[in-house]
């Protein structure tokens, strides 16, 4: 009986415990008067409240990042610059679309949401009526963000005629290029190649003379299993974009004449082993550990991943010298960069937000000239310095304390923040250089826009890119790796079409005649 | 008997080699990770950590757990795992019980029912809109009511009522007791290994659970240790797409995120070996029988 | 006369049904009240337009998955590899568990249980990582025995005729000692005095495994193994994203992985609901099935 007692107790407490639990956090939604901000871990600052005790606290949803929101210094900031308290909520950084469609569809009052760009996501909740249209609020309340953000990035985000959205740009053209091995190349006696030819020439010498005496485990070039298309050689054969000009019109890559003598030369790599032999198994991690463990001679790889490799590569190989491959010539003389324009995120305000006025205001404020910079590197001689018009970190300072401010910005001082980001890249000498030979030492005629980056939203395209995209890469996967071969191009290309490659591509190119 | 102590000794010595050969393949991987936590990150970078450190350092362990934000959500997870654990054995006892009495009638049909809810669900948005209705998101009574009753486990212990000996209730029910009063006096104190299997079950199914909060639960505060988890795992592991290159640069070190998968899986390890000493075998039927 | 005895039965037990009433409630209000969302798979549903506003479509949704050229190649890939599972994995816990029981050194059983259930609890990423490492062709260190043995190294995950066993293989090591904690529960309840009876009868350990053990955890091993087999269109969608590539699809991509890379189920609600539901009732059809024959042939069933 005693034990029963007991046992009942336990189960009466777990009750209890549960509803308050219940009751005390049930507050945090914020349905009725924002008393959540209370509760939240926010830094508060007394003083800026008390000032500010006529503007209401506002609700943000923004992207996943690894620290809190409220405690981060940049929210301090921009709280003492806007004179409003800001609640922030973050997605999650799995699937954030599934999270976002129901909270949008449900209503919650969030007074400004950001998040990743997603054209076919955006354009539906503008279509469907949940979003608020900004130009009037702008024209009355956004002086500087009219300023700050260049009419075309506005007319990008039109949907029938209306803008719903205010966009980050990006910064920066070129990510990815093949980062190889300068020691290597010295130790083989060869100079930097400039052609596909010569480059294929450097791999054979990799693996003949096998310069990091690697053995049995030395790859002359490693690349990872879901990158068939490997910038730079890609480039070479005329196809440096998912989609190219050929002729006036805009192809994607498995349709384009030269994709046979793509895979031909590429999978001729891979026959002769100078592609490295396991690169459809090889995640991310796998590819840099090749490279950073001085196996490899090369990589295809993103600049902002060089970090990480520098540092491993620096004491696994001491030696180690690396850069970029410039961009190389092909066979019919064709040489490039894909090129980005274009944004990475929009915000938006819900037709449920509570403080839609109040949210321009907000967006306003940050978007004023000098307290955007501040927002976006600091203080000059705290966070930075400028030499040149060439803005570097203050660290650690820098890094503890704008790290993440991309994160706040709601739109961007588009005249001035490219250069202002670059502080970011300087944090790290290596990997400012490598993203320098990337975008700012390549000749302007080897950076060759993605034009799709500044297309408008087109339902087909986006509906279908995403599969369409992992059919041809796929496909591409198995013609390098020889399990499939280029006679069946033509069944594939059909499959393609039947997929919805013919429907995107009327509609792209129905819009590329008029943007000519 | 000198041959059947022969084949004893083989019986054993197959079965010692059989289950040290599994404890030793299966202790790899954990034992990985564990290395990565304490390793330098150049050596986990380069992938030459394998079972043993390179560069042996606990600044990485050190920096994890003592992260406000991981101390919160381990918190949460605790209290979650705590009251939905204890909530969930007491229902789910509660309703095994009259379903293992297959001759009492409508039994066979709620069973039906709910084996029925183990293969269809209305999906993500009508659950969504549900917790809504009861006011229960951002409240972390959404990461419990939902995942109450898991059937399997019911039926696990329904499975496991049915075998008890008969007469043990038989003799209760001629004292006059009521069936609410067998349950709690004699069926339950005679489960101590399933009860403790289900126990766990449940601990590592609250434990584990990333699909609820990341649905029902919107502010940082009430984030529970998965979600925080596989915030920080998934965030290197879709370097491909839709990263900016911002994104790219704070992309956390392999070794935080190991460390960090170390972090917060020891603590519900641990529950296994402290519940262990339940699953010895059939005792308290003995007694209660003598 | 039957229905009154019946009758008669219930109400003498009233207080069993007030038992069940917290499990109903749980039942209907978070099972079945959201249920209404399986015509979503009937439908093409937007988000914002909600059930009611969104247009009826019929069988557009099965048709889409159904007629996909790549579908009988995905469906044969997922029964199997489901099936391989089911036969090869099933029994290997019970067997474990009932090793378990055979170990009288208390300290090393709890430190083997607890050892072996380790791997259930790191994520498929992390576990597939291992085992690139551990297959791989140059370095692995597979390879490296099959060649101090003389053998040429394999390139397992590569090779068409390899990728099932290594997923079927790994799935097991990954699972096996989380599956056994059920079994060992159930042997841990059998009645200790029909093992005392069966010493004194002369019996050896190997018989008393057999006749008593078994025959004692057959209840759990009848409901697990029903249970089981209602997930056969699962055939291990998360581990094989991790652990596949382009050249194995031929035998290694499953319903799940194919509707996940096409995207197709990336917000479209009402094909992935077409795809669930298509599973579901595969799935109650093998359970109702599994229950039935039970019943008829073991003399055991679920209901």
């Amino acid at each position: 009986m005693k034990q029963m007692t007991k046992k009942l107790s336990l189960a009466a407490t777990t009750v209890i415990l549960a509803s308050s639990l219940a009751a005390c956090s049930s507050n945090n939604n914020g349905n009725g008067n924002d008393t959540a901000a209370s509760n939240a871990p926010a830094a508060s600052n007394n003083t800026s409240t008390e000032t500010n005790a006529n503007l209401p606290t506002l609700k943000r949803l923004d992207v996943f990042q690894g620290e809190d929101y409220a405690a981060y210094p940049v929210a301090k900031l921009l709280e003492e610059k806007t004179g409003y308290k800001m609640q922030y909520d973050m997605l999650p950084q799995d699937n954030p679309a599934q999270k976002l469609n129901l909270l949008m569809a449900s209503g919650e009052p969030y007074d400004i949401v950001t998040s990743y760009i997603d054209m076919a996501l955006y354009s539906d909740y503008a279509k469907k009526g949940a979003l608020i249209d900004l130009t009037p609020l702008i024209d009355q309340f956004g002086p500087n963000i009219k300023n700050a953000i260049s009419q075309q990035s506005m007319d990008a985000l039109k949907v029938d005629g209306k803008l719903y959205g205010i966009p980050n740009i990006i910064t920066y053209p070129v990510g990815f290029g093949i980062l190889i091995r300068t020691d290597w190349l010295d130790k083989v006696g060869m100079k930097m190649p400039t052609t596909t030819a010569e480059f294929e020439a450097v791999l054979q010498a990799f693996k003949d003379k096998d310069p990091g005496a690697a053995g049995a485990q030395n790859v002359p070039f490693t690349i990872k299993g879901d990158l068939p298309m490997i910038d730079d050689l890609v480039g070479a054969f005329g196809m440096p974009n998912p989609w190219n000009d050929v002729d006036g019109k805009l192809v994607p890559r498995v349709l384009d004449p030269a994709f046979p003598d793509y895979v031909n030369y590429v999978s001729g790599l891979y026959a002769k082993g100078l592609i490295d032999k396991e690169f459809v198994v090889n995640k991310d991690a796998t590819a840099k550990e090749k490279f950073s463990s001085g196996k490899a001679g090369a990589i295809a790889v993103h600049w902002a991943d060089i970090p990480g490799i520098a540092d491993a590569l620096a004491k696994a190989a001491p030696d180690a010298k690396f850069t970029y491959v410039p961009a190389l010539k092909g066979p019919n003389g064709k040489s490039g960069f894909g090129a980005n324009q274009g944004f990475d995120r929009v915000s938006f305000i819900p037709k449920s937000a509570k403080n839609p006025e109040d949210a321009v205001k907000w967006i306003n404020a940050t978007l004023e000239p000098t307290t955007f910079k501040e927002l976006a590197v600091g203080v000059e001689g705290t966070h930075y310095t400028v030499d040149n018009g060439s803005y570097t970190p203050i660290l650690p300072i820098f890094n503890d304390e704008r790290n993440l401010a991309n994160n706040y910005m709601v739109g961007t001082d588009e005249a001035n923040y490219p250069q202002y980001w670059q502080a970011r890249v300087r944090k790290n000498p290596i990997m400012f250089e490598a993203f320098d030979t990337l975008n700012n030492k390549t000749a302007d005629s080897d950076k060759i826009l993605n034009k799709l980056s500044v297309a408008p939203y087109l339902e087909n395209y986006s509906k279908n890119n995403m599969k369409l995209e992992t059919m041809a890469g796929d496909y591409t996967v198995k013609l390098i790796a020889g399990s499939e071969k280029l006679d069946g191009l033509g069944d594939f290309q059909k499959k393609f079409n039947a997929e919805g490659g013919e429907a995107s591509a009327k509609e792209v190119n129905d819009w590329y005649a008029t943007a000519k | 008997m000198h041959s059947k102590k022969i084949n004893d000794y083989v019986l054993d010595a197959f079965i010692y080699v059989v289950l040290i050969a599994m404890g030793v393949s299966t202790l790899v991987p954990f034992i990985t990770v564990l290395s990565k936590s304490v390793s330098e990150e150049w050596a986990i970078t380069s992938g030459k950590v394998n079972l043993l450190p390179i560069g042996f350092q606990l600044d990485t362990l050190k920096y994890v757990v003592t992260n406000n934000q991981f101390l919160h959500a381990l918190l949460i997870s605790v209290l979650v795992a705590l009251i939905g654990t204890l909530a969930s054995l007491i229902v789910t006892a509660m309703t095994a019980y009259p379903l293992s009495k297959r001759e009492l009638p409508g039994v066979g049909v709620i069973i039906v029912l709910f084996v029925f809810t183990m293969m269809f669900n209305g999906g993500i948005i009508p659950s969504y809109l549900l917790i809504r209705q009861l006011d229960l998101i951002d409240n972390l009574a959404s990461l419990i009511l939902p995942g109450l009753i898991s059937v399997f486990n019911m039926l696990v212990i329904k499975s496991y009522f049915e075998s008890l000996p008969q007469s043990l209730e038989e003799s209760a029910k001629i004292d006059g007791a009521r069936n609410y009063t067998i349950l709690f006096r004699i069926i339950l104190p005679l489960s101590g290994p399933v009860l403790a299997t289900i126990g766990l079950f449940y601990a590592v199914y609250y434990w584990n659970d990333y699909f609820n909060p990341m649905l029902y639960i919107n502010s940082t505060s009430l984030k529970p240790l998965q979600l925080y988890l596989q915030d920080i795992v998934m965030n290197a592991d879709s370097s491909s797409f839709k990263m900016s290159a911002e994104d790219m640069m704070n992309v956390p070190a392999e070794g935080v995120r190991a460390a960090t998968v170390i972090a917060s899986t020891i603590p519900i390890l641990l529950v296994y070996p402290f519940l262990q000493k339940y699953f010895i075998k059939g005792v308290l039927i003995g007694s209660v029988k003598g | 006369m039957n229905r009154n005895s019946r009758w008669k039965l219930a109400r003498s037990n009233w207080d069993m049904y007030l038992l069940l009433v917290p499990g109903l409630i749980f039942l209907l209000l978070f099972k079945y009240t959201p249920m209404y969302g399986v015509v979503i798979a009937f439908q093409d549903f937007n988000i914002f337009s909600g059930i009611g506003g969104s247009e009826w479509v019929g069988l557009e949704q099965f048709q889409k998955l159904v007629h996909s050229d790549d579908f009988s190649r995905v469906l044969t890939n997922t029964l199997l590899i489901s099936m391989y599972k089911i036969v090869i994995l099933f029994p290997i816990p019970i067997v474990v568990a009932l090793f378990l029981n055979e170990v009288r050194k208390m300290f090393f059983k709890r430190t083997i249980q607890t050892i072996i259930y380790l791997p259930h609890f790191l994520s498929w990423v992390i576990i597939s990582g291992l085992f690139v490492t551990l297959l791989s062709p140059t370095d692995g260190l597979v390879n490296q025995i099959i060649k101090v043995f003389g053998g040429d190294p394999v390139s397992f995950l590569q090779d068409n005729s390899f990728f099932r066993s290594v997923v079927v293989f790994t799935a097991g090591w990954k699972e096996i000692g989380w599956n056994a904690i059920v079994f060992i529960a159930a042997i841990a309840g059998i009645d200790q005095e029909q093992y005392e009876a069966a010493s004194i009868d002369g019996a050896g350990r190997i018989r008393k495994m057999i006749s008593i053990t078994l025959p004692g955890i057959m209840p759990t091993i009848v409901l697990m193994f029903i249970l089981r087999i209602g997930s056969l269109l699962e055939a291990g969608t998360e581990q094989i994203l991790t652990m596949y590539n382009p050249i194995v699809y031929d035998t290694g991509d499953v319903i799940g992985t194919f509707v996940y890379r096409m995207g197709l189920g990336q917000q479209d609600y009402s094909f992935s609901t077409a795809v669930g539901l298509f599973n579901s009732v595969v799935g109650f059809i093998l359970v109702i099935s599994g229950n039935m024959l039970s019943k008829k042939f073991l003399k055991r069933s679920i209901w």
